[in-house]
């Protein structure tokens, strides 16, 4: 916008020297707001992300039969669960005739986590969106699929049966 | 180990270093920096914002078509280790690095090749046009030699005016 206008005065040439400067300082100092202005919407619109605690929602990414779950407990960490960490949810939404009814209480694996997590290299990942596979206690999936993408770094935490099943692995 | 291009700005991601985002269809984003990362936040389109790769490429600004580049390209067939090769291709790596930047640099200068007559000719045009502004119009009449002194033209046909002025 700014551009536009030192061109178009400029060509009309008639205009007076200090008028074009006085021209140039204006289009700056808008210029300099606009920039502003967007900063702080941005930050305003980007939500901050954390660990998976008590009360997080996730979204159920295998055939278990449930939907939504809620995080009651995890088992790792004082904070909070991360990518790969495995936590307590009760089932808050289910489908008919699954393996698993509303209300029940089951162990879960974070397969996606939308904070980002270090990785072996020092680099970090992150996912769109929080999501659980279901497993029992001792750490096998109770569904017999798993959609979306899921992170390499499950091999670490030994849940190589999830990253069979995995459509893509991130 | 893989050198990864960032998604924004394409520059090259060595291990360490940038974030990676995974959108649930499995795209990877991979990105250099934080500003690159931010900049996709806020819904950038590389292509618009200038200092990245894609600009410059879509605006005739760096190099598009070389054959150094084909060097530089995605293989997903894994080279068996050999030490010769390797070597060699050490050595390789110099001298293609080498011809790329000189080719480069001629792509700017050829690029830049008129730049200096035009900014000399719209100086010119400004000089000519507001030099009122730096001396009175009278100051100029009476003393010429600050005026800048008159190119005459020779006119070949001086008839056809006087008869356009009948």
């Amino acid at each position: 916008m700014a551009a536009y206008f030192t061109s178009k005065w400029s060509t009309i040439g008639s205009s007076l020297l200090g008028n074009l400067r006085n021209n140039i300082v204006f289009c700056a100092s808008t210029a300099h707001e606009t920039t502003r202005l967007g900063n702080s919407s941005s930050l305003f619109l980007q939500q901050l992300r954390t660990f998976i605690q008590m009360r997080t929602k996730l979204k159920v990414v295998d055939n278990s039969g449930a939907k939504w779950v809620r995080c009651i407990q995890s088992l790792k960490g004082r904070k909070g669960a991360r990518l790969g960490d495995t936590i307590i949810a009760s089932v808050k939404e289910a489908q008919p005739r699954g393996k698993v009814k509303k209300g029940e209480v089951v162990y879960g694996v974070v397969v996606r986590a939308a904070m980002q997590r270090g990785r072996c290299d020092g680099s970090e990942v992150k996912f769109d969106d929080n999501a659980v596979v279901l497993v029992n206690k001792q750490g096998e999936p109770i569904g017999t699929r798993v959609f979306g993408p899921v992170p390499h770094e499950l091999r670490k935490k030994k849940h190589l049966k999830i990253l069979t099943l995995a459509e893509h692995i991130a | 180990m893989r050198l990864e291009k960032c998604w924004f700005c394409s520059s090259t991601i060595y291990p360490g270093h940038g974030i990676q985002f995974v959108r649930n269809d499995a795209k990877i984003f991979r990105f250099c920096r934080s500003k690159c990362h931010k900049n996709f936040k806020m819904k950038r389109n590389p292509r618009k914002v200038r200092w990245t790769k894609a600009y410059r490429r879509l605006h005739g600004k760096d190099m598009t078509q070389d054959s150094t580049f084909e060097f530089e390209r995605r293989r997903n067939r894994p080279e068996r280790y050999d030490r010769n090769v390797a070597q060699e291709t050490l050595k390789a790596i110099k001298k293609i690095d080498k011809i790329r930047v000189d080719r480069e640099a001629s792509h700017h200068a050829m690029r830049m090749k008129g730049k200096k007559a035009i900014e000399r000719q719209a100086a010119a045009k400004e000089l000519e046009q507001s030099i009122h502004l730096v001396k009175a119009p009278l100051a100029l009449q009476e003393d010429p030699s600050l005026t800048r002194p008159k190119i005459k033209v020779k006119v070949s046909q001086p008839q056809a005016e006087e008869q356009m002025e009948e």
